[in-house]
């Protein structure tokens, strides 16, 4: 069971941890914006450096990461070498038809590189030292201006913690099924493509059932708890700037600062 | 002194839709406030109907001489969520009823809807954990708690409100020795502390050996209701009903045939052992 990392959210207490998941999925999103202000190599080593920092303030090991841009890597690289290859301009120092390798492109190729890297590097930090459920109630913050359009913000909220809640109660489930299944001979390892999807028939449906099951036995018993819909409700689980936050946003204003006063007009 | 009695049950009868036969018909009963009452019998005997109907989450047959009444309280659309604040259930699958993330959250939960300010629930939640032993695991996930400890932070979760009833919906059985002897010694600390009644819906006849009261059901009817010696000495009743008696009652009973004399007022497995030892001192 604890062998599922919901969210690959990895527990620590170094100053990334104490800061409010709110300020941070701020700060991640609005980093992916301010990334692009970035256009000369000064900017990008200050972007580079002030990512580096955040990372190294999780305190959390370098694999991590490295675990973080895995999955993507061969985009990342993927891309860079369509900017290397297609950018015309500059000093051209290797022509063959259409392919040119020439100053530009090598240094837009980095210059994405660089990029990808960041931005996925930024929101490791993010949902490595943020509980799944501490980003619920960001995004629950986060949405609550949209209660003047008379979206029901509570309800959602409440929609995406019963959610998280069973997600390691699904995915218990799931195995267990699983493991019944292969006890009386299912395989779900082979075969092609027609067969495995076959194979999965008695997973789902099951699982579908058991799910069912538990939102009506789910239901009865918020029910007989009193739970009547939002009108009324008030809340147990409140979220508190602190100082860290502060060190968060000034942090994060002194690096869009930099790059203003660095970036070429 | 008149009995109090916090629930009253009459001429209720309860047909799901597209059944043909009632799953509960026409009953009735009381249950004295501060007591303990088991209610047995087999499976789909009409048991969890009951409950369901005294807390208001199924609607009684309309019937003008039907009355389900809660603490003084006449059961209706207007006055259902005070027979909430009344009731609290623990119903059998400890996983489907956790709302909340942590433990401290789920026992909130109550708390929450009941609009209670934060700062109250600050003061509550942590009482109620401590109660039933649970508050080294506050901030714990539900997936990290066994299912005996998950029972007992529904427990906490309905002590929070001060409930005066609080129904085990075949709490236990889905739990492990261990964690059963745990959910029933808190129920039973719960009581003595705050005053509740219990109803215990039930399918391990030992646990009715707490009960004052126990009410057998039988296709949506009570077939017999009493104190537990006194239902226990039915053994033909029940076994007709498919339902066991308490170990003892069955090592009495055999002994007895055996022409061994056990007299009837021995009642508990203690008293039997006790009876055995003197006996066999006497030779």
């Amino acid at each position: 069971m604890n062998k599922i990392l919901i969210g690959r959210y990895i527990a620590g207490d170094s100053i990334v941890y104490k800061m409010d998941p709110r300020g941070k999925l701020v700060a991640t999103i609005l980093f992916i914006f301010v990334i692009f202000l970035a256009n000369n190599p000064a900017t990008y080593a200050i972007l580079t450096i002030f990512s580096l920092v955040a990372v190294a303030a999780t305190k959390l090991k370098g694999k991590v990461f490295w675990d973080g841009v895995k999955p993507i890597i061969w985009l990342i690289l993927f891309t860079s070498l369509l900017q290397l290859f297609f950018t015309v301009g500059g000093k051209v120092y290797w022509q063959w038809m259409m392919l040119a390798i020439s100053s530009y492109g090598i240094i837009n190729a980095i210059y994405i590189f660089i990029r990808f890297t960041l931005i996925v590097l930024i929101s490791t930090v993010m949902t490595v030292t943020t509980m799944p459920l501490e980003i619920a109630d960001a995004i629950e913050w986060l949405l609550t201006p949209l209660k003047l359009l008379k979206v029901p913000v509570d309800k959602i909220a409440l929609v995406m913690s019963i959610a998280l809640r069973f997600v390691p109660t699904l995915f218990d489930q799931t195995f267990k099924i699983m493991n019944a299944q292969r006890a009386r001979g299912a395989d779900f390892n082979n075969g092609g493509l027609i067969t495995r999807a076959k194979a999965i028939t008695p997973l789902l449906v099951p699982l579908f059932i058991s799910s069912l099951e538990t939102a009506i036995d789910l239901a009865t018993a918020m029910e007989s708890r009193g739970y009547r819909g939002d009108q009324g409700r008030t809340r147990y689980r409140i979220l508190q700037w602190s100082l860290y936050d502060l060190i968060n946003l000034v942090y994060f204003i002194i690096l869009v600062i930099l790059l203003l006063i660095f970036r070429t007009h | 002194m008149t009995i109090d009695n916090i629930i009253k049950i009459r001429n209720v009868s309860f047909t799901y839709p597209d059944a043909k036969e009632p799953a509960i018909n026409n009953v009735t009963f009381d249950i004295e406030r501060g007591s303990w009452t088991s209610i047995i019998g087999h499976n789909g005997s009409g048991k969890s109907t009951i409950i369901r109907l005294i807390n208001g989450l199924l609607d009684a047959d309309e019937n003008a001489n039907s009355k389900i009444e809660v603490d003084g309280i006449r059961l209706t659309q207007k006055t259902v969520w005070d027979i909430r604040d009344r009731v609290g259930v623990v119903f059998q699958n400890p996983d489907n009823q956790f709302v909340g993330a942590t433990v401290a959250d789920d026992v909130a939960f109550g708390l929450e809807n009941r609009g209670v300010s934060r700062l109250e629930m600050t003061k509550i939640v942590p009482k109620a954990i401590a109660a039933v032993g649970m508050s080294e695991y506050a901030d714990a996930e539900p997936g990290s708690l066994s299912g005996g400890q998950k029972q007992r932070v529904a427990i906490a979760g309905i002590i929070a409100i001060k409930p005066k009833i609080i129904i085990l919906d075949e709490a236990t059985s889905m739990l492990d020795p261990d964690g059963r002897s745990q959910v029933l010694q808190v129920v039973q600390q719960m009581k003595d502390k705050y005053g509740l009644t219990v109803i215990a819906i039930t399918h391990d006849i030992d646990e009715t050996a707490l009960a004052d009261q126990v009410l057998v059901m039988n296709d949506g009817q009570i077939v017999t209701q009493g104190k537990p010696e006194y239902v226990f000495k039915k053994t033909k009743l029940l076994n007709e009903l498919g339902l066991t008696v308490p170990f003892f009652q069955q090592v009495k009973k055999d002994l007895q045939s055996n022409a061994i004399n056990i007299p009837d007022t021995i009642n508990s497995e203690k008293e039997l052992i006790n009876y055995l030892c003197q006996l066999n001192s006497k030779k």
